[in-house]
C-alpha cells in the first residue's frame, strides 16, 4: 500500500446545483407522504383489492434491503476474512446499509395500513410467515447496524464534546460517558458484526421466499422455490457494486481522487459471484423448462430477458475484462447495470411476476407512489451527503505522518 | 424427466438456497402440523340449485352490519352482467353463468372466502392475525392485524379485501363463516336464509359424501368433480356443477395446501435456529482464523 | 301329550301374531305395483320395512284427481316469528290441473306410499340445522318444487311473487282469490298438426293428436311428461333451438314408432298429408265389426312398437275350437248337422277370410251357394 488512509470528515458545500434538484424531489415525495398518512393509502396509490402490494414494497422494500447488501458483504469481507486493504470501504457501506435499512423501515410502515401498529410483530409471532421473518430480521438488523455505527459517532465526538452556555457543566460528563461506550463496544463489536451477516444471510432469502406463497398467481418465469437462493446470490452480487458505485459517485461529487485501486481489486470477486447468481437462475429456468414462456413476446418474457441480459451477461462480461476493471468508467457502467439488473429483478418479482385472477386491469405505479419512492431516495442521498459531513466515513489519504489509525479498525 | 425427479432437484435447490450451512432436508420437507378437527364444519354449494335471489347477500351484509339497503332491491337481475368479487361491503356475491345445458336455468355462483383447511393467509400472516378455528372458520382479528395486506397476495382465491380510503385503522375484510352466529349456535346468515337451500351446512365429511352421492345418482346433472375437496388440501366450502368449474372463473389450482413450499422453506431455515448458529459458529471461526493469519501476515510486512 | 301342547302352542302363537297382518296386507295387496318400487328386501316387515332411500323419485301409490284435491293450500308449516314474509297461498288446484298437462302428480308429490296424501314434511325436516343432511330441508324442498317451473316459465324468482311481505301484514293471492274465480281454462287439444321438417323426400309429418290420445290411448304424460311449464306459460319468445340430433327429434315418437331404419321415414314423413289412421291401408287386414271396436292394445300387446301380427284367427284366437265357438258370430248359425264338426273339416286353410270348403263330404256342393246353415240379420 502506498498511502495509508483515514476516514475523515469531508469539508465540502452542501448545497450545490444537484443537490437543490435533489432537495425539491425530496419535499415533493414528502408531500404526497403526508397525504397518505392524512387520507390512507387510496388517495395516494394506485393499489387495488387485486393488486395489494405495489411498488413500495416491490423497489422501497425489496430493492431497497438488496441494495443495502453492501454493508454486510462489505463488512464480511472486510471483518471476517480482514482483507484490511477493504477496511476503507466498510464505514461508507455501513453508512449506507444505515440508510437503507432506515429508509426500508420508513418504507414498511408507509406501505403498511396500520403504520401505528407496526411493532406489532415483535411481540406477536408467526412463525410460518416469511413476511414475519424478514420483519424481524430487518428490525434486529438495524439495531445492529446503528450499534455498529456507533464507534463512528463516539469517535467523532471524544474530546470535542463542547456543548453551548449552561449546557457546557455536562461536556466531561458526556466525554467520558462516550470513553466508556467506545471501550465497550470495541471489545463486543465483533458479536454484532457476525451478527450482522448472519441477520443479512437470513432476510435476504426470506425476501425472496414472500411471494412463493403467491403460488400460481405468480409468473412461472420467476416463481419458482429457488427464490431464496436466487435472492440471496443477487443480494451477494448486488453488494460490491452498489459500494463501487457510492465510492465512485462520491468521489466525482466531493472532487476527490477515486480509490481506484481498491475497487478494482474488490471487483475481482463480482464477477465470480454474478457468475453463480446466473447458473443458478438459468438452470432453475431449465429445470422447471419454464423457457417455453420466453418464446411469446409478452410483458414478462420481455422484462425477464431484459433483466437477465441487461442486468447480469452484459455486467459479467464487463467484470470478468480486466481492461473494464482498470478504468473508472468501466466499472461505474458494469456496476450500475449490476444495480438495475438486481433492481429489476426485485421489481419483476414483485409487480411484474405477480398476476391475480379475476381482473382485467394490470398495476400502474400512480405519480403519488413514484415520487414517495423517488422521495425517499432523495432523502437517503440528502442525509449521506450530511452525514459524510459530519462524521469521519469516508477515508482519506493521511498526509501527514505514516501511522495506523486508533479508530480506522472497529470490532476485533 | 419425471416430476418426482424435478421436485426432488428443486427441493435439494431450496435446503441449499434456504441455508448456507446443511441442515437436515427433513425438516425442510416437513409439512406443516395438521390439527384440523375432524367435526369441522363446512358448506357444499350447489350451483344447479342456486336460483340468483342473492338474498344470502343480503343476509350476510345484515349480519355483519353493513348497510343492506332493501330486501327487494335484491331481485334486480342487472348486477350479473358484470362479474362482481368479494368487497369491503359485501363478503359474499352471486355471480350468474349461462347453462349451455339448459339455458332457462342458468348457474349462479356464490363466492365467498373458501375458509382453506391449509390457509395461505393463516401461513401468511406477519403477526398471525388469522386462525383456522375448530370449526373450520378462518377468521381474522383486528386487534392484531398491521394492514400490510400479505394475505391478499397470498390468497389463491384472491378473497380477502382491505380499506384503501381508511388513514387511521384500515380493516381487512372477508367471510368469517359468521364466527360470531355459529358460536352462539346459529347458522351462518347466507345459510339460513337461502330458500333453496343451494348451500348445505354440515359436517364437511357429511358433505362430502353427500356430494359424491349427488353426482352417482345424477351423472347428467353435473361434472364428477367436487371443486374444494382437494384443491389447495382441500376447503371447507366446496361447490357442485354442472359446467366445468374453470368456465365458472374457478381458479385452476393444485392439491397441495398453498402455504406448503414456503413453510417448508421458513422452517428449513428455521429448524430451531439450528442453521442461523451454524452460519454464527461458521463466521466467527472464520473471522477468527482470518484475525490469527492476519497478525503473522503483518508481522512478515 | 307334550308334542300336542307344543303344536298347540305354536299353531297358537302362529295365529295370534299373523291375525293382525292381513289388515295392513288388504292394503297393500290392493296395489299393482311392484314391490320394489318401495321396500328394498324382499319380505319388509313392519318393524323393518326397508324403504328405499332417499331421493325416492317417483315412488307414488296414491292418485288423485285434481278435481278432487284440495284447490288452495297455506303453506304455514315453518311459520316463525322472524319470517321476512307471509306464508304463500297455493293455488294447489290449477297446479294439479297443469301438472296433469305434463309430469303428473308426482312432479311434485314424488313419494306417497299407500294411504292418505302425504305432505312434504312428512321427510323433509322443518329445521336447517339436522344431522342428515342428505336431503334438503323443508324450506329447501318447498322452493325447489317451485323455483324449477317458475324460473323456466317466468324468469321471475323474486320472493315478492308468491310472497308478501311481513310489514303489509297480508299474503300476494287470498284464499278467496283461488276458490271464486281461479281455475286452469280448459285446454284446448288438437285434432290434427302438421309439421314442416327437413326431411328432403317428405317435408311433412302428419300429426293425428286425437289418434294418439282416442285411439291409442295415450295420456298427456305419455309425451309431454318432460315439458316444462314454459312449454306453454314462457314470458320469452322460445329461442331458436340449436342443431339436435336426429335422436333427440324423434324422442317423443320413438317410443312407439321405430324411428331409427332409414326404411321407415316415409311411414310418417311424405310430401303431402296424410290421411288419418286405416288400418286396411296400413295393414291389410281389415277391421270389421268386431275388431274395429277393440282398443290397439287389445291385439298388438307389444308395448313399445306395433309391429305387425300374423292374420290367421288363430294366432290370437288360439283357444277357440268347435265347442267354445259360437259361430253365430260371423253372421251364420250352423245348422244341427255341421255344428259337430271340427272348424277344419270346412276351413282347411287357417285363413278363415278364404271360403270354406264342402269337398270333404259334399261333391256336388259350394259355398256360397249352399250354406251349412242359416245367415242371420
Amino acid at each position: 500500500m502506498e498511502h495509508e488512509f483515514q476516514p475523515e470528515q469531508i469539508k465540502h458545500k452542501y448545497f450545490t446545483p444537484w443537490v437543490i434538484v435533489i432537495t425539491l424531489i425530496a419535499l415533493a415525495g414528502l408531500a404526497f407522504l403526508a397525504v397518505r398518512y392524512l387520507f390512507g393509502l387510496g388517495a395516494v396509490t394506485n393499489l387495488t383489492q387485486f393488486f395489494p402490494w405495489g411498488i413500495w414494497i416491490g423497489l422501497d422494500v425489496a430493492a431497497g434491503v438488496a441494495l443495502a447488501a453492501g454493508g454486510f458483504t462489505t463488512a464480511a469481507l472486510g471483518h471476517i476474512w480482514h482483507r484490511d486493504k477493504y477496511e476503507v470501504l466498510v464505514r461508507p457501506a455501513l453508512l449506507t446499509a444505515l440508510l437503507g435499512y432506515t429508509f426500508v423501515a420508513l418504507g414498511v410502515v408507509t406501505d403498511i395500513g396500520r403504520w401505528y401498529y407496526v411493532w406489532h410483530p415483535l411481540i406477536m409471532w408467526n412463525g410460518n410467515s416469511a413476511l414475519f421473518e424478514v420483519g424481524i430480521c430487518v428490525m434486529v438488523y438495524l439495531s445492529v447496524l446503528y450499534i455498529e455505527f456507533l464507534p463512528i459517532v463516539t469517535e467523532r465526538f471524544i474530546g470535542r464534546v463542547n456543548l453551548p452556555g449552561f449546557l457546557s457543566m455536562f461536556n466531561k460528563i458526556i466525554d467520558s460517558l462516550l470513553r466508556l461506550l467506545d471501550r465497550t463496544l470495541n471489545k463486543f463489536m465483533f458479536v454484532f458484526i457476525i451478527a450482522g451477516v448472519v441477520l443479512s444471510c437470513l432476510h435476504q432469502s426470506s425476501l425472496g421466499t414472500l411471494m412463493i406463497i403467491a403460488g400460481e398467481k405468480m409468473h412461472p418465469l420467476w416463481q419458482t422455490p429457488v427464490l431464496p437462493l436466487l435472492f440471496l446470490l443477487s443480494a451477494f452480487s448486488v453488494g460490491f457494486p452498489m459500494v463501487i458505485m457510492e465510492s465512485l459517485s462520491a468521489s466525482k461529487s466531493f472532487g476527490l481522487k477515486p480509490e481506484k485501486d481498491v475497487l478494482t481489486s474488490l471487483s475481482r470477486f463480482v464477477g465470480p459471484i454474478l457468475g453463480i447468481y446466473l447458473a443458478a437462475k438459468i438452470g432453475d429456468m431449465f429445470i422447471r423448462e419454464s423457457f417455453v414462456y420466453l418464446t411469446e413476446l409478452t410483458l414478462p418474457s420481455i422484462m425477464f430477458t431484459i433483466e437477465i441480459v441487461v442486468g447480469v451477461v452484459i455486467p459479467l462480461r464487463m467484470f470478468l475484462s480486466s481492461s473494464v476493471r482498470q478504468s473508472t468508467t468501466g466499472l461505474y457502467i458494469a456496476s450500475m447495470l449490476v444495480i438495475f439488473g438486481v433492481v429489476l429483478n426485485r421489481f419483476n418479482n414483485f409487480v411484474i411476476a405477480y398476476n391475480p385472477p379475476y381482473t382485467e386491469t394490470s398495476y400502474f405505479p400512480s405519480i403519488g407512489e413514484i415520487s414517495v419512492t423517488l422521495g425517499f431516495i432523495a432523502l437517503e442521498i440528502l442525509i449521506y451527503r450530511a452525514f459524510v459531513m459530519i462524521f469521519p466515513i469516508i477515508s482519506l489519504p493521511v498526509k501527514s505522518a505514516l501511522r495506523k489509525t486508533k479508530y480506522a479498525i472497529k470490532g476485533v | 424427466m419425471g416430476e418426482l425427479n424435478r421436485r426432488n432437484f428443486l427441493k435439494t435447490l431450496g435446503v441449499a438456497g434456504a441455508t448456507i450451512s446443511g441442515i437436515p432436508a427433513n425438516k425442510l420437507l416437513a409439512q406443516s402440523k395438521s390439527d384440523l378437527s375432524e367435526d369441522r364444519m363446512g358448506v357444499l354449494v350447489d350451483t344447479t340449485v342456486c336460483i340468483g335471489c342473492r338474498r344470502c347477500e343480503w343476509a350476510c351484509k345484515t349480519a355483519h352490519d353493513i348497510p343492506a339497503g332493501n330486501l327487494e332491491d335484491y331481485s334486480d337481475e342487472s348486477v350479473f352482467e358484470n362479474m362482481r368479487r368479494p368487497a369491503n361491503d359485501a363478503y359474499t356475491v352471486v355471480n350468474r353463468y349461462e347453462n349451455p345445458a339448459d339455458p332457462r336455468s342458468p348457474l349462479n355462483v356464490k363466492v365467498q372466502c373458501m375458509h382453506c383447511d391449509h390457509p395461505a393467509c393463516v401461513s401468511a400472516c406477519i403477526v398471525g392475525a388469522f386462525s383456522k378455528e375448530e370449526n373450520g372458520a378462518v377468521i381474522w382479528d383486528t386487534d392484531m392485524c398491521i394492514g400490510c395486506r400479505y394475505c391478499m397476495v397470498a390468497c389463491p382465491f384472491q378473497v380477502p379485501t382491505f380499506d384503501y380510503d381508511k388513514a387511521i385503522q384500515p380493516n381487512i375484510h372477508k367471510c368469517d363463516f359468521c364466527f360470531e352466529r355459529t358460536k352462539e349456535g346459529l347458522l351462518p346468515a347466507c345459510v339460513e336464509i337461502c330458500p333453496v337451500e343451494a348451500i348445505t351446512y354440515g359436517r364437511r365429511r357429511n358433505l362430502i359424501e353427500v356430494a359424491e352421492k349427488r353426482i352417482e345418482l345424477y351423472p347428467d346433472r353435473y361434472v364428477n368433480k367436487i371443486y374444494g375437496f382437494t384443491e389447495v388440501g382441500g376447503t371447507s366450502w366446496m361447490y357442485l356443477s354442472s359446467r366445468n368449474f374453470e368456465e365458472l372463473d374457478f381458479p385452476k389450482l393444485g392439491d397441495k395446501p398453498a402455504p406448503g413450499v414456503s413453510e417448508s422453506i421458513q422452517h428449513g431455515i428455521f429448524a430451531y435456529f439450528v442453521p442461523p448458529i451454524a452460519l454464527y459458529a461458521l463466521l466467527g471461526g472464520i473471522m477468527w482464523i482470518s484475525k490469527n493469519k492476519d497478525n503473522k501476515g503483518e508481522g512478515k510486512e | 301329550m307334550k308334542t300336542y301342547i307344543k303344536i298347540s302352542i305354536i299353531l297358537f302363537t302362529f295365529l295370534f301374531f299373523s291375525f293382525p297382518f292381513p289388515a295392513i296386507a288388504q292394503d297393500h295387496s290392493q296395489l299393482k305395483f311392484n314391490c320394489s318400487l318401495c321396500h328394498a328386501c324382499e319380505t319388509p316387515t313392519k318393524s323393518n320395512p326397508c324403504l328405499i332411500v332417499c331421493p325416492r323419485e317417483k315412488m307414488m301409490t296414491v292418485y288423485m284427481s285434481p278435481a278432487k284435491s284440495p284447490a288452495v293450500i297455506k303453506m304455514d308449516k315453518l311459520k316463525s316469528v322472524q319470517d321476512l314474509y307471509e306464508p304463500v297461498i297455493f293455488s294447489h288446484r290449477i297446479h294439479a290441473e297443469m301438472s296433469e298437462m305434463s309430469g303428473g302428480c308426482e312432479m311434485c308429490h314424488h313419494y306417497n306410499p299407500p294411504g292418505d296424501v302425504v305432505g312434504c314434511d312428512n321427510c323433509h325436516e322443518s329445521g336447517r340445522q339436522r344431522t342428515d343432511i342428505s336431503k334438503p330441508d323443508l324450506k329447501g324442498a318447498y322452493h325447489r318444487q317451485c323455483m324449477d317451473c317458475h324460473q323456466e316459465w317466468s324468469n321471475n324468482v323474486a320472493c315478492e311473487s308468491c310472497h308478501e311481505t311481513n310489514e303489509s301484514g297480508k299474503s300476494a293471492y287470498t284464499v278467496k282469490d283461488y276458490q271464486q274465480t281461479r281455475v286452469h281454462p280448459e285446454i284446448k287439444v288438437p285434432t290434427k298438426l302438421v309439421y314442416n321438417t327437413t326431411h328432403e323426400k317428405g317435408k311433412l309429418v302428419t300429426f293425428f293428436h286425437n289418434e294418439h290420445t282416442d285411439i291409442y290411448g295415450l295420456d298427456c304424460k305419455s309425451c309431454h311428461q318432460q315439458e316444462s311449464c314454459a312449454k306453454c306459460h314462457s314470458t320469452e319468445p322460445e329461442k331458436k333451438v340449436e342443431k339436435v340430433s336426429l335422436e333427440v327429434k324423434h324422442k317423443n315418437c320413438s317410443s312407439c314408432h321405430d324411428t331409427k331404419v332409414k326404411t321407415g321415414c316415409a311411414s310418417c314423413h311424405s310430401s303431402k298429408e296424410m290421411a288419418p289412421f286405416n288400418h286396411l291401408a296400413r295393414s291389410g287386414f281389415n277391421l270389421k265389426s268386431y275388431h274395429s271396436k277393440l282398443n290397439c292394445t287389445s291385439c298388438h300387446q307389444s308395448k313399445s312398437v306395433f309391429t305387425g301380427l300374423n292374420s290367421s284367427c288363430q294366432s290370437c284366437h288360439s283357444e277357440w275350437n268347435s265347442s267354445n265357438f259360437n259361430h253365430k258370430v260371423t253372421g251364420l248359425i250352423l245348422d244341427e248337422m255341421h255344428v259337430e264338426f271340427d272348424c277344419g273339416d270346412c276351413h282347411e286353410s287357417e285363413d278363415y277370410s278364404k271360403k270354406p270348403s264342402c269337398e270333404g263330404c259334399h261333391d256336388d256342393m259350394t259355398y256360397p251357394a249352399n250354406k251349412p246353415g242359416k245367415l242371420v240379420k
